[in-house]
């Protein structure tokens, strides 16, 4: 009887051995996990670094400004002979260590500006996420420091905070296109009056060039169309105002736009 | 014995058999496909891994054959038998003894040796698209994506236009004849790919225009280890350019691409 | 950009939305905990489906042995139904302390279909006690047919479990259209979220795969009673009991393909990268994994049927022909199994010119593969039909002729496929899918016309003499311990390729899997995993059959012992 049960036990063996080797013989393929992020109170330093490069060089939206070096400090390189931010991000303001630093940087930008320039920086809550911001605080300490964000202060950040929306208007009253302009910080590239940068075509007289259907895509999809002539900068102008502007605003600057003729 | 061959050399003992019919189905593998070049089917050598596959299941078979009836099972058995056992065969089993220990001993020494050679890299030739791609800041969604050359202008003009991409940038490596085999081909591994293979007819446009899009670089991770020299063609060429070089591509090769299944069972799942 | 979508959802997981498992890992005690349920469930769904039929057979034939054989295995169900219970337990236990964000998520979404389960799974339960232990009580005239009924309810009760809990888990493959990481479980509609799009097809296969799993575990246990018995007179009735399994488990074989190319199909319409995935993508080579196993499948169950052949009068006539019908069976296998891109190394690549063979590349074609498939099941058919006729002598005036036109059937039917194969290499692959269509459609309709004359053509016939039913070589028991562990070992894999398909997600597209173990590992990881869960399922069927064992000779202890 033993001797049936040790053959059964044997053919058994060999069938499973057989197929189990046929299926390491052929090539490995694990399937690819797309680069996604755990995160949360678990999240390394790594992925929290690894996710904070993609938004600054993606959806954040960062390099528009920083490291063109004249809108805004370069972050990734060298600023001043100071270093990249990572080295020099604990001693900008004094009392605040590096992560402190970066998070108001991006929370509160006009607490504290950099001498130099101007206040156009928009608290960043308004487009990312509080563990989004966290992890490009992340990823801007690890260029020239050491990454002491951890997982922790994305759940004590998530539970202190509602992330505030951008407050909608109050239905009918006059929304100041000037104010909206300002609080955009378009003046940053755009020439008006005169003053403001020269990275996209000036507002002054845009509305004798350009119909009102043009300007709000231009707004909207800013990538549709582009001017003449400023084709090198068109990943510049940030692609969500038509998310972040409300209907009304959006009206109003198309409207105060097309009368600057 | 039922069965009685004609073959002079044919063993009629069922051990032999089986050796013969190892031998046979060995020499086939390794030596019949190839052959088959001299009588005008296109052929090659097949690789190891492949012969190896073949060769397990043609040893199920044969121990099948030589065990599936009672009177060639024991026949099979009786050499063995006798090899294991008979007094008289003393000198095979110690020569077996010491012959089988070498023999794995040097297969595995075969398997193991460092070798000049890159190890062989698996992966997989037509990995799965992905539902849409980014050409230019532009996002172009690929599933059910027909070409659009074909439904506008005139095709004879797209031809001329492909005619004209394809010798100015594939000719090199993908070659005169499409056959894979340019002057710069052979340099690389993977070779570039054959256009008058059977692929081109398995792939729908879009996969075609994915690849010439993206090309090595932008392969996904079940592509790789990949070597491959395929440039990233949307920083040279524009969108109407690839689409124009994917007709021309099937017009030369003969073949019509693969069509889209079930249209707009995608747009169900949104 | 679908990026920041994703960091928003991984940042709604917090801490608690996986647990940890020590040693083996949360994922795999998960995997080992919902295969080894699943294979429980198929014995215990399928192996009723054969109770039912051979207990039917032997009321109609009034044939003892059919109904002893059907209690028998109703005995080792009430051992197995537990162990059903116990895993799927284990399974539930296992999600709710592992996966808890998960299944709170399927909870929300299933609630009340999962107060439904448990409730037919109570009566299911108790119809199982009531067939059983009434089974001696009720055996006569119309009492007979009320316990056939007890029977036919249990395989309700059965289907309609594995219906819902089919539900579930196909919801996670293909959720309904609409249904996106923000849709609320209260906001999905239950029945919709049930009756998806692979819920019809996932059901269709799993029943005909329980039928197949149940015929294949029956001839296996009946092999090991053959190999184990003492008396020529119970190696005669395993030795049968052993036959019936495989003419079950092998007959609805047959026709599983087809449900599984149904299955496919719907993958592919519902989300085709999903169905790249599975083909093309990364599981490419799952199929040639899955070819070896169907070869040997259909080989083992040959070589049953040739060494059967040996204990029937007559069947002499037919023993050339074996040979030349497993050439055939062995060249489709090795056309099935032949990889479209090869592994090669730099040389071999550049002799081939690329990574597919030239002379080869024809036969890693879908077309071939077909081709070869239907011609291994017209093979095998043919090898069944030998069996029948093997020990028949026909006596109505037509017999000649009606031999002649089974063999024209089968002729006709291999000519449409071999045409339809070769044909399809001259279309387009559009036109050349729906060519499997006129494959299959031969081939079912030669099975069917074939079976029919066989039948007409026996009536009234001469026996060559009786089947000397225990008169088989070991090795034939052997073979049937082989094909039930292959049937176990694919269903372990299929289940990885089904479950494998949605990659990094909980629910496909909907819900993301961001433990760490998202990704999906390799073949042979997972052939690991497989082989694990088949080595602990056989291991415990193998106790439940030895205490249906110790129960079966407790109830027969008068019984002289022979022999020993």
């Amino acid at each position: 009887m033993w001797q049936t049960n040790l053959k059964v036990l044997t053919v058994g063996a060999l069938v499973l051995g057989f197929f189990t080797m046929v299926a390491h013989i052929v090539p490995q393929q694990a399937s690819e996990v797309p680069e996604v992020l755990t995160l949360g109170a678990g999240a390394t330093p790594e992925m929290l670094a690894a996710a904070g490069e993609k938004i600054f060089s993606g959806a954040g939206g960062c390099t528009s400004c920083h490291g063109l070096g004249t809108r805004a400090p370069n972050l990734v390189t060298d600023e001043r002979g100071a270093g990249p931010i990572g080295a020099r991000c604990g001693k900008q303001e004094a009392g605040k260590d590096c992560k402190t630093y970066l998070w108001e940087a991006l929370t509160a930008p006009a607490a504290f500006v950099v001498k130099g320039y101007q206040p156009i920086m928009l608290d960043q809550r308004r487009t990312l996420s509080v563990d989004q911001i966290w992890a490009l605080v992340a990823y801007l300490e690890s260029n020239g420091g050491e990454v002491t964000v951890t997982g922790q202060d994305i759940v004590d950040a998530q539970a202190a905070a509602g992330a505030p929306k951008p407050a909608a208007a109050p239905a009918g009253e006059r929304i100041d296109a000037v104010a909206v302009l300002g609080e955009f910080g378009c003046s940053a590239c755009h020439k008006l009056k005169g003053e403001g940068g020269e990275i996209g075509p000036a507002f002054d007289g845009m509305g004798g060039r350009l119909t009102k259907d043009y300007l709000r895509e231009a707004i909207v999809d800013p990538k549709a169309k582009v001017a003449k002539g400023y084709e090198e900068n068109k990943d510049m102008m940030p692609v969500a105002f038509g998310e972040q502007l409300t209907k009304e605003q959006l009206n109003a600057l198309i409207d105060y736009l097309a009368s600057l003729k | 014995m039922s069965q009685r061959s004609g073959l002079p050399f044919w063993p009629r003992h069922a051990f032999w058999q089986g050796v013969a019919l190892t031998i046979v189905a060995y020499v086939l593998f390794d030596w019949g496909i190839p052959a088959l070049r001299f009588v005008g089917i296109p052929s090659a050598p097949v690789p190891n891994s492949v012969v190896v596959e073949f060769m397990f299941i043609a040893l199920i078979g044969i121990f099948m054959y030589v065990s599936e009836n009672e009177a060639r099972w024991a026949e099979f058995k009786q050499p063995i038998q006798s090899a294991l056992v008979n007094r008289d065969k003393k000198w095979l089993r110690s020569s077996l003894l010491v012959v089988l220990p070498l023999f794995v001993g040097f297969m595995t020494f075969e398997s193991t040796r460092p070798r000049v050679t890159a190890d062989i890299q698996p992966r997989s030739i037509h990995p799965a698209p992905p539902t849409s791609i980014t050409f230019r800041n532009k996002t172009i969604q690929l599933a059910g994506l027909e070409n659009p050359l074909r439904k506008q202008g005139n095709l004879e003009d797209h031809m001329k236009e492909g005619r004209r991409v394809y010798y100015q940038n594939c000719l090199p490596c993908h070659g005169d004849l499409l056959d894979g085999k340019g002057h710069f081909g052979l340099g690389f591994s993977p070779t570039p790919l054959a256009f008058d293979g059977g692929n081109l007819p398995l792939l729908t446009e879009s996969f075609v225009f994915w690849r010439v899009a993206k090309g090595g670089p932008g392969l996904p991770k079940e592509g790789t280890p990949w070597n491959s020299a395929m440039p990233v063609w949307e920083d040279f060429l524009t969108e109407d350019e690839i689409w124009s070089v994917i007709i021309f591509l099937y017009d030369q090769a003969g073949f019509k691409p693969r069509a889209w299944e079930a249209e707009g069972k995608e747009a169900a799942h949104e | 950009m679908t990026d920041p979508l994703y960091l928003l959802q991984a940042a709604a997981d917090t801490a608690g939305a996986y647990g940890r498992f020590p040693g083996i890992g949360a994922r795999n005690a998960v995997w080992i905990a919902a295969q080894v349920h699943l294979m429980f469930a198929a014995f215990v769904l399928g192996v009723p489906m054969f109770a039912v039929v051979t207990e039917l057979i032997g009321i109609v034939t009034k044939d003892y042995k059919y109904d002893k054989m059907s209690k028998e295995f109703t005995r080792l169900l009430v051992f197995a139904y537990s162990a059903t219970a116990l895993w799927g337990g284990v399974l539930l236990f296992f999600l709710t302390t592992l996966y808890p964000k998960f299944w709170g998520y399927m909870a929300r979404l299933f609630g009340p279909s999962m107060w439904v389960y448990i409730g037919i799974f109570f009566f299911e339960s108790f119809t199982l006690y009531l067939y059983y232990y009434g089974w001696d009580r009720w055996n006569h005239g119309r009492a007979k047919w009320g316990h056939w009924g007890l029977g036919v309810l249990l395989n309700v009760w059965g289907t309609t479990v594995m219906f819902i809990a089919n539900g579930w888990l196909t919801f996670m493959m293909s959720p309904p259209a609409g249904v996106t990481a923000e849709t609320l479980p209260e906001q999905i509609g239950l029945a919709n979220a049930l009756m998806n799009m692979t819920w019809m097809p996932i059901n269709i296969h799993r029943l005909i795969g329980n039928a197949v799993f149940g015929g294949a575990v029956v001839a296996a246990y009946a092999g090991y009673r053959f190999l184990a018995a003492k008396t020529d007179e119970e190696r005669a009735h395993y030795d049968w009991m052993g036959y019936v399994g495989n003419f079950i488990a092998i007959s609805t074989f047959i026709v599983l393909p087809f449900a599984g190319y149904y299955l496919g199909r719907e993958i592919y319409e519902y989300n085709q990268t999903m169905g790249i995935t599975m083909m093309g993508g990364f599981m490419s080579w799952l199929w040639i994994v899955q070819a070896v196993l169907i070869g040997m499948l259909f080989l083992a169950a040959n070589y049953y049927l040739w060494l059967g052949m040996g204990r029937i009068p007559g069947a002499e006539r037919f023993v050339p022909y074996t040979k030349w019908m497993l050439l055939l069976l062995l060249l489709c296998w090795l056309v099935w199994a032949t990889p479209h891109t090869m592994l090669a190394s730099r040389e071999e690549m550049a002799a081939m010119g690329g990574s597919s063979h030239p002379f080869l590349n024809v036969l890693g074609l879908m077309s071939a593969k077909n081709t070869a498939v239907n011609i291994m099941i017209l093979t095998t058919f043919l090898s069944f039909l030998m069996y029948r006729r093997a020990n028949v002598r026909p006596t109505v005036s037509w017999a000649k002729n009606g031999t002649l036109v089974q063999g024209a059937m089968f002729g006709l039917a291999a000519a449409v496929v071999l045409f339809y194969g070769v044909y399809g290499y001259f279309v387009e692959s559009i036109v050349r899918i729906g060519f499997s269509v006129y494959q299959v459609a031969a081939v079912i309709l030669c099975i069917v016309g074939v079976t029919v004359i066989d039948v007409l053509l026996g009536r009234g016939a001469q026996s060559r003499g009786e089947i000397r039913w225990g008169q088989m070589p070991d090795r034939s028991q052997y073979a049937l311990f082989v094909l039930a562990i292959t049937f176990t070992w694919l269903m372990g894999l299929m289940g990885f390729a089904r479950s494998g398909i949605r990659q990094h997600w909980h629910v496909y597209e909907v819900m993301r899997d961001t433990s760490t173990y998202a990704s999906t590992p390799g073949l042979g990881y997972a052939a690991n995993m497989i082989t694990a869960c088949v080595v602990i399922f056989l291991s415990l069927v193998s106790v439940i059959f030895w205490l249906g064992g110790l129960a079966e000779s407790a109830a027969h202890k008068p019984k002289p012992a022979s022999g020993d």
